[in-house]
């Protein structure tokens, strides 16, 4: 067959696509124009007062959390894949789980448990004398392991995906070959697991730069919540566009270093030699040790938070919190994560489909626009939103549309990092048999890539759906009247300190977002997923 | 193989869904409703408007969120705004909505003769429901109160590392450093602010509540609050070693900082005779009890005595600032505040 290069004519879906690209760059555009052309009396201001002490806190807290969560989340990820222990499928299941907990719900249990007079001051102190102090929550080192505690499973998830695909054989050449133990480790596996970790890595580290509700109940003064902050007490929004810019410009360095680690190295997997490694019993000692490491690890960053909840919601209960209002709070933050995700998906489809089968730079491009969400914290994606919907569409400011826009600016990019390996891994070889053994398109389409793609997709859906359940700077200063969500009551009533009435809405945050996250870490689609690649 | 059409019909089904469902769009044409945008925390305010609307058959939505933030929404919203009722915590707010024009300006007698006027603007477009007062909360085992005479005491050195302070977001603080700046000037203010940033230290705080927790378990000795955030930690832990006291009383002193609780009408409000009910309400002699008991402040009207726990109103005075020039002064304070870099 004689094929022909031509630049394809813009196709109808391109226009979409552009559409798309155009509208999700606009906010941080605008948000970019706004600080530019601010006086420059505001910039020295900032520079002189605020700026220094913002970009060294949140970028000290990047670094630390990220150090700690490399650390937490290779090495559980290395023993569930390689170690042979008790109850090692429930473990590997369980030590995703504190992605189900708001990383501000771990902080206001933690501000309770080890703050000033708590419970287990109370305790520390009847052991060692009256005069002894925990270390505060309210410190560097408190938001560090409490940020680290929630985010290390991004980290652990992806090694031990890359972990589980690793062809065993690769390290057993190396043996063969002389090498010892601790050189195969450093040159053959380590940078085969190297992209996963840098992946790993970046969702950690946008993860901290943008939290809000964490760092403000713990008082830890970041870029995010300094906007946050401005946007709350100034009728300008000069100073926060102009903070906004500096936490749009961290993310983006961030982000080009990630794809630069990831382009460094790429590695492909030779087919029809594949081996699982096989897993090895540490020995008494050893297992023990390994256990109580996993367990520690895992009652920290969910078992002891949750169980505070429970006990909490309990006595909430009993002192009738839960009334009639609170079937309406599931209902809107379960209707608004659906509808954000749905909607999510499906705007960001051209603009994956197009960039990973007609990758041209036009079609390339929209798909680098759409990232720019990632580096839009909630706040600053609220703002942008905010101040567009004001100029162009007053009408639906204040409806649930401007909200879920938002959603979608926001998370979009976490969705298109799940959508666009999905649709890369089909080749148009398989499309293309599909068609000369007389499928038609449309044939072709539902029969061959639907099913191909609809792993990616669940697992981009689900993701977003869960961060979205979660969200909270932009869901508090845009939602419209009367529509609180769960994550909203957490936030009105921790924020003054109601720990027990916070804790039932904190609870069902966790129990709603715990089945789509059965459906992210199942192994089930993972094979699926594996064998539709191959 | 058929599951992702599935999947699909899922999506559209879902997308279906959300237009036919209850939109919180613009319903609020039917029947008698109001909604209220408050800045005050939703269980100080909820209670007052439940009996409200048991008492009226007014069904009542509420938006509880920041104050600024609601200026800002009011703002953006203009003519669209689905609120009918403004109320918040801090008259410089209320007076900037009213230079906004938000609110619209009342004409009722049951007002002027509930409310002195100094509690109220010109036009009545707000009117004060409830006085505050932003003092000095001690740790009864730590200090003696003769201690601390003035708020500007807590800005000297021997206060390092031993108050707590509210964000400089707060509009207590802001309305506060606006009476400062007026009675004393910009440099005694700029110093007073750099010697509270200094003790303070990493002591700053989002919530009032919180600052006064710190004080009760002797994070710090002192700390500087809305006086009812006492009483309600009292009312819930009566043992707690804390006390307020009433600052700036000595001779020649500014006096206590006082701000006010306020109500206004939006001036898009398409149920403006509901809205008046619901003021009637609030300044009637039982709504004034009701709604100043709740948050333990002091009732505005002459008539109606403040709760038992509080200072005694007629022992102490407050600043004189007139409430209304809290609107002015603040974009000039918050230049302060941003200079001196208060958190």
């Amino acid at each position: 067959m004689l094929t022909v290069t031509r630049v394809p004519p813009p196709s109808p879906l391109q226009w979409v696509s552009l559409l798309t690209a155009a509208f999700l760059v606009l906010p941080t555009g605008y948000i970019t124009y706004v600080a530019v052309t601010a006086a420059p009396a505001v910039w020295t201001r900032l520079w002189s007062t605020r700026i220094p002490e913002l970009l060294g806190n949140t970028l000290s807290l990047a670094v630390s959390v990220a150090l700690t969560t490399f650390v937490l989340g290779v090495s559980l990820a290395w023993i569930t894949v390689r170690y042979d222990f008790p109850g090692r499928r429930m473990w590997e299941w369980a030590l995703a789980l504190p992605l189900a907990m708001p990383t501000y719900v771990l902080a206001y249990v933690y501000a309770h448990l080890i703050g000033m007079g708590g419970p287990a001051e109370q305790w520390w102190q009847m052991v060692l004398g009256p005069d002894v102090r925990l270390p505060s929550p309210q410190s560097f080192v408190g938001v560090t392991i409490i940020m680290s505690l929630d985010t290390f499973p991004f980290v652990y998830l992806l090694v031990r995906g890359a972990l589980q695909n690793l062809n065993i054989s690769f390290e057993e050449v190396a043996r063969a070959c002389g090498i010892s133990p601790w050189a195969t480790l450093r040159r053959v596996t380590l940078p085969l697991i190297r992209p996963a970790m840098a992946a790993g890595l970046a969702l950690v580290v946008l993860y901290v730069i943008s939290d809000f509700g964490a760092v403000s109940l713990l008082r830890y003064q970041t870029l995010t919540y300094a906007v946050y902050q401005q946007m709350t007490s100034r009728y300008d929004h000069t100073a926060a566009s102009i903070l906004s810019l500096l936490l749009v410009l961290m993310a983006i360095v961030f982000l080009a270093t990630e794809r630069w680690f990831r382009q460094r190295s790429r590695f492909y997997q030779t087919s029809g030699r594949y081996r699982h490694s096989t897993r090895q019993h540490a020995g008494l000692l050893g297992t023990a040790l390994i256990t109580g490491y996993v367990v520690v690890v895992f009652a920290a960053a969910f078992g002891i938070p949750a169980a505070m909840l429970i006990h909490w919601s309990i006595e909430a209960i009993s002192q009738g919190a839960l009334d009639a209002r609170f079937l309406g709070f599931i209902w809107n933050s379960t209707f608004l994560a659906a509808l954000a995700a749905s909607g999510a998906v499906i705007i960001g489809l051209p603009l994956a489909y197009l960039a990973s089968r007609r990758p041209t730079r036009l079609n390339i491009a929209c798909l680098q626009a759409a990232y720019a969400g990632y580096a839009l914290p909630g706040p600053v994606a609220a703002l942008a939103v905010l101040v567009l919907f004001t100029h162009f569409a007053p009408a639906l400011y204040g409806t649930v549309v401007v909200l879920i826009i938002a959603y979608i600016l926001h998370f979009l990019p976490v969705g298109l990092q799940s959508m666009e390996p999905a649709l890369q891994q089909i080749t148009p070889n398989v499309e293309e048999v599909a068609r000369t053994l007389g499928c038609t398109t449309q044939h072709t389409l539902r029969r061959v890539t639907l099913p191909l793609v609809r792993n990616g997709f669940i697992a981009a859906w689900v993701l977003m759906f869960l961060q979205t359940m979660k969200e909270l700077p932009a869901t508090l200063l845009l939602r419209p009247v009367g529509f609180d969500t769960l994550a909203i009551r957490v936030w009105l009533e921790a924020s003054e300190e109601y720990y027990q009435l916070a804790a039932p809405a904190a609870l069902l945050i966790v129990l709603l977002s715990l089945p789509a996250l059965m459906l992210l870490v199942s192994n089930d689609w993972r094979r699926h997923a594996q064998e539709g690649a191959r | 193989m058929a599951v992702f059409p599935r999947t699909l019909y899922a999506l559209t089904l879902l997308l279906a869904m959300s237009v036919l469902a209850p939109w919180p769009l613009r319903t609020a044409e039917a029947g008698d409703k109001l909604v209220v945008y408050s800045g005050r925390a939703e269980r100080l305010i909820k209670p007052v408007l439940d009996e409200f609307q048991a008492k009226s058959g007014i069904q009542i939505e509420l938006l509880s969120s920041g104050t600024t933030e609601l200026v800002n929404r009011l703002q953006a919203e203009g003519d669209h705004t689905p609120a009918d009722v403004f109320l918040t915590n801090d008259a410089g707010s209320l007076e900037h909505a009213r230079e906004l024009k938000l609110l619209r300006p009342m004409n009722m007698r049951e007002v002027e003769r509930a409310i002195p006027s100094q509690f109220r603007a010109a036009d009545n477009s707000w009117i004060g429901l409830s006085g505050r007062f932003w003092i000095v909360v001690y740790n009864t085992n730590m200090v003696k109160p003769e201690q601390i005479k003035s708020l500007l005491d807590l800005g000297q050195p021997q206060w390092k590392d031993k108050i707590a302070i509210p964000n400089s977001g707060s509009e207590y603080l802001q309305a506060g450093v606006s009476v400062i700046k007026t009675t004393y000037g910009d440099d005694r203010t700029k110093q007073f602010l750099q010697g509270l940033k200094t003790n303070a230290g990493s002591q700053v705080y989002q919530k009032s509540s919180q600052i006064v927790e710190a004080v009760a378990k002797g994070q710090v000795t002192a700390g500087i609050v809305n006086h009812y955030y006492i009483y309600r930690h009292l009312a819930a832990q009566p043992t707690a070693p804390i006390a307020a006291i009433m600052t700036d009383q000595q001779e020649g002193g500014m006096g206590a900082i006082m701000n006010v609780t306020g109500i206004g009408v939006t001036r898009a409000s398409k149920h403006v005779e509901s809205a008046k009910l619901l003021i009637e309400f609030l300044v009637a002699q039982a709504g004034q009890k009701l709604f100043a008991d709740l948050d333990k402040e002091y009732p505005l009207h002459p008539d109606v005595k403040a709760d038992q726990a509080l200072v005694d109103r007629h022992s102490f005075r407050a600043a004189l600032v007139p409430l209304a020039k809290l609107a002015e002064l603040r974009e000039p304070t918050l230049t302060l505040i941003e200079q001196v870099g208060l958190r």
